[in-house]
């Protein structure tokens, strides 16, 4: 295992030991089920959920700098880790009240006007409550002071997974170099390509009109060194990740997408968990399962469950609820059981767990097609955005192409797909027969039926549509009854969306309903504004790269 | 698209922005009749959803202190008269001198401030230091300050004003295009819009930084000019810094929200008009970051959230255009706020709406009127701080 040896930290003052290759979060996982954070509004609990450095539920403050995510963090011998934002712990907050208090939430576009004279007090108050951690100390500084990454080459393939290292492989058999940018912080060497681990492109603005490298990628490496790259032509192949889903305490401690339940997992499977419910019925249910499958109690799915899955379920005899609806889960501090109804008029139960494991649906990763201006489309076999492609699989915007899940492109047909990306770059024609096969451009997402269905179910617990910004489904509707119509407008009234994962796991959901509110399509509802950074990217990395570059030949 | 109510207005106010809705409340208070508000965009999509959300009354003209005086007293009594909380917290606008050349006009503005009878303070290193944690050494040489500015949280704003206008009668129409202005004998007499022609004898262009268009629309020439500008909001801490931070020598601005981002911006030459769309640039993005980790070097580790780009509509002088195109009477005009439109809003839309109804405005013609740009003399002031 790549990484640092065994290093010995500071975790709210008592001394905890990371092995070599662990983030902060798989050490912390290791003692059981991490409560590193409070909601930002109300305090509820909470703890990691996405394990991919995008929700709020695993920030700590690292040698006094705020906002680290503890699942993109290797720490280093000696580091001080704190949590913040409770008091006097996230296991136990005092503010936690705040939850018991506002049953029905705390309305910050109404409230807190009267009376004038306790105005400067209120605006004391809310100040306080808001934000995550103290601003950095002083003697923080900069996370690397390490002169930033200055590249120019000729392909520039983002996202180093399996469509990618395809064509990575296809082009080094033509000879022509890639280099290859992953966010994972120890992906698996690249043979054929210079491969810059840890490093998450952040920003691709569209192309300049002429010259010899017209894409420009900004970005960093972990945890704050700058990194800019020129090239000529750019892949964009940066996978997907897994859906939330929206039911009673969906926030909960114990509830976690697919991938952040792989990123409590330890090398040798061990899972801060032994009796999860999984959610889904396809191929992400059988990664889970090849991972932790000892650990998981149930299997609940939206619709029906694949045969690959219902084989694997019973060897290791794990009962099966296909076409269920997840009405809510109970437990305060964690997770303890959730409530589930089969769909159609069928019986109403409880599964006793201590996790619940979304991998019901897969969403792509459009930012960077965005930010550049390619020409995107509405594909309602997943429910999702994705970029327009040609025959070649490049996209509206000459020089950029995509693979892989972000392209739509089935996993049949990653291979096809690099050939064709591959003949392209290299000016060759394209391989004969019919381009590979893609998500289907029509229809809706089997959700919306589950969501269709749910909406007549009473509701009970808290619902939470934007997990960052504490934001209740509630509001969302109560922006809708308030005569404010498309996603763009709803955000920035209910502030759905604001938050640091910028909509990852609100966005998707959320123009499933207001689609079925407002009673037209998801693409009529409109789209929230992808803007630069695709994730937070610290200052110090933008700030190095503020210097001229020096002019580089692509070679 | 939804049809529009009726086929005739008594006004159409082009922009359903801040300074287009409140002027609309104004002029439904006021009982003139049938006021429509046109935007080719949905609500908030301009530059009123796109602010960083300041309000100042350090300006370097009486005009423009007055203006921003009213308008803070308005915005203080926004949450009663509009029913929405839009957070206005008074605690201070800070401009930041480098040089002593740059200091002494700062001493000039405080002095105006100060005999408009405003309390503002010059400071020197020391007392900027004890207002900026974690500023650099020697990162300034002092600088003014004024406690009853502030910063407010701009879409309750907007929400406000658009249920207010819309209780009161003022059909708003999002998503409808103005394309042209029709004349007879003269007078405005109709509108084109992309949802139908309208009669209306006064057309109020508030269209931002989309105003010259609209104006060129009606065959009027306007040196109204609008300019992309770029801003970004970090992630949220706990309360660190109160004032806003004006910064005189590149415009750097920023100040910390309710929500507790840091919120700012810096000037960066974008070049100009409406063409280029709204998009993020990489030079603002590292340039605005090296600006701010220069000045407050332990902001380093602190992660850009979002950026995002507006227009603002710039006039030769600075000074903003309120009232009757003398070329065209029915054309009245609410554009040219040089990105200081939503701050002004309350004070210029009680202007605004005088003039379309005809009304003397208590405004010098030197200073607001669209005919100062028509003679061939040279405006007699300027309003040049226009920073923040």
């Amino acid at each position: 295992m790549a990484g640092a040896p065994e290093r010995h930290v500071l975790f709210d003052r008592s001394p905890r030991n990371v092995r070599p290759g662990e983030t902060l979060l798989g050490a912390l996982a290791r003692d059981g089920w991490p409560a590193l954070q409070r909601s930002i509004r109300y305090h509820r609990p909470r703890g990691p959920y996405c394990g991919v450095g995008h929700c709020t539920g695993c920030l700590v403050r690292v040698n006094g700098r705020p906002n680290v995510r503890a699942c993109r963090y290797e720490p280093g011998n000696g580091d001080v880790v704190a949590t913040e934002n409770a008091w006097p712990s996230p296991r136990f907050d005092v503010l936690g009240v705040l939850d018991f208090l506002f049953p029905n939430g705390i309305d910050t576009l109404h409230g807190f006007r009267r009376p004038a004279w306790a105005t400067g007090f209120y605006h004391r108050v809310v100040r306080r409550l808001a934000g995550y951690g103290a601003a950095p100390d002083p003697s923080a500084g900069a996370p690397s002071t390490a002169p930033p990454v200055r590249r120019t080459v000729d392909v520039a393939l983002i996202g180093a997974g399996v469509a990618g290292r395809a064509l990575a492989a296809q082009l080094a058999d033509a000879g022509r170099p890639v280099v290859a940018i992953d966010r994972t912080l120890h992906p698996p060497t690249v043979p054929w390509a210079d491969l810059l681990p840890r490093t998450t492109i952040t920003f691709l603005p569209a192309p300049a009109a002429s010259g010899d490298a017209r894409f420009t990628l900004l970005g960093f490496e972990e945890p704050g060194r700058g990194v800019a790259i020129r090239a000529r032509t750019v892949v964009v192949a940066t996978g997907g990740y897994d859906a939330p889903l929206w039911f009673g305490g969906n926030d909960r401690p114990g509830v976690v997408t697919a991938e952040g339940a792989l990123a409590l997992s330890a090398p040798d499977g061990r899972v801060p968990f032994e009796r999860a419910v999984v959610f889904g019925g396809g191929p992400r249910v059988a990664d889970v399962l090849e991972r932790c499958g000892d650990a998981v109690a149930a299997i609940v799915a939206p619709g029906v469950v694949e045969p690959e899955v219902v084989r694997r379920a019973s060897e290791l005899d794990i009962p099966l609820y296909p076409r269920s609806l997840v009405l809510y889960a109970s437990g305060r501090s964690h997770v303890r059981s959730l409530t589930v109804r089969s769909r159609g008029l069928g019986p109403r139960f409880t599964l006793a767990c201590d996790a619940v494991v979304l991998a019901h649906r897969r969403l792509p990763t459009p930012q960077l097609f965005f930010q550049a201006g390619a020409r995107m489309e509405w594909r309602g076999g997943t429910g999702a955005y994705y970029p327009w492609l040609a025959e070649s699989c490049e996209t509206s915007i000459p020089g950029l192409f995509a693979l892989g899940e972000t392209a739509a492109i089935l996993p049949d047909g990653g291979t096809d797909a690099a050939a064709r990306v591959a003949a392209a770059i290299l000016g060759r024609p394209l391989p004969e027969g019919a381009p590979p096969a893609r998500v289907p451009a029509d229809g809706l997402p089997e959700i919306d039926g589950y969501y269709r269905e749910l909406a007549r179910e009473p509701r009970a617990g808290r619902w939470v549509a934007c997990p960052c910004e504490d934001v209740l489904l509630e509001e969302v509707e109560a922006a809708h009854r308030a005569g404010y119509r498309g996603i763009e407008v709803v955000k920035r009234y209910s502030g759905l969306g604001t938050g640091l994962c910028q909509g990852r796991y609100c966005l998707p959901d959320a123009l499933l309903l207001l689609s079925r509110l407002e009673a037209r399509p998801p693409t009529d509802v409109g789209y929230i504004t992808q803007r630069p950074p695709v994730v937070p990217t610290p200052l110090a990395a933008f700030a190095a790269l503020a210097e001229p570059a020096p002019e580089a030949p692509v070679p | 698209m939804t049809p529009l109510a009726r086929s005739s207005y008594r006004v159409v106010v082009v922009g359903a922005g801040i300074l287009g809705l409140y002027t609309a409340v104004h002029l439904a208070r006021a009982g003139v009749g049938p006021v429509l508000v046109v935007d080719r965009g949905f609500l908030s999509s301009g530059a009123s959803g796109r602010n960083g959300g300041g309000v100042r009354q350090q300006w370097e003209t009486r005009a423009t202190i007055r203006l921003a005086r009213e308008s803070v007293e308005a915005y203080r009594a926004f949450g009663r008269e509009f029913g929405y909380n839009i957070w206005f917290r008074q605690s201070g606008y800070l401009f930041l001198a480098e040089t002593a050349a740059e200091l002494a006009r700062l001493r000039g503005v405080h002095d105006l401030v100060v005999s408009e009878g405003l309390a503002s303070e010059v400071l020197d290193a020391g007392g900027v230091a004890a207002l900026v944690p974690g500023i650099a050494p020697d990162a300034c040489v002092g600088g003014t300050y004024l406690g009853s500015d502030g910063t407010l949280y701009p879409f309750p704003a907007v929400w406000g004003v658009y249920e207010a206008a819309r209780a009161l009668g003022v059909e708003v129409a999002l998503g409808v295009e103005a394309l042209g202005v029709d004349a007879t004998g003269g007078h405005v007499a109709s509108v084109t819009t992309s949802a139908g022609r309208v009669a209306t004898s006064v057309v109020v262009n508030a269209a931002g930084g989309w105003s010259s268009e609209f104006s060129r629309r009606a065959g009027l020439e306007v040196p109204n000019v609008a300019t992309r500008h770029e801003i970004f909001a970090t992630e949220p801490m706990k309360p660190f810094l109160d004032p806003m931070v004006v910064r005189v020598s590149d415009g750097l601005y920023f100040s910390q929200t309710m929500r507790g981002e840091i919120v700012g911006g810096v000037t960066v030459r974008n070049g100009s008009g409406i063409e280029q769309g709204m998009p993020s640039s990489p030079r603002f993005l590292t340039e605005m970051a090296r600006a701010i980790v220069r000045l407050v070097p332990r902001l380093g580790s602190l992660g850009v959230l979002r950026a995002w780009s507006g227009f603002y509509d710039d006039t030769p002088d600075g000074f903003p255009v309120i009232g009757e195109d003398p070329r065209l009477p029915g054309f009245v005009h609410a554009n040219g706020f040089g990105g200081h439109g939503f701050m002004l809003a309350p004070a210029a839309s009680r202007r605004v709406a005088r003039a379309a109804m005809g009304e003397p405005v208590d405004l010098d013609p030197a200073t607001c009127s669209p005919g100062r740009f028509l003679s061939s003399d040279r405006p007699r002031s300027a309003e040049r701080l226009q920073l923040g």
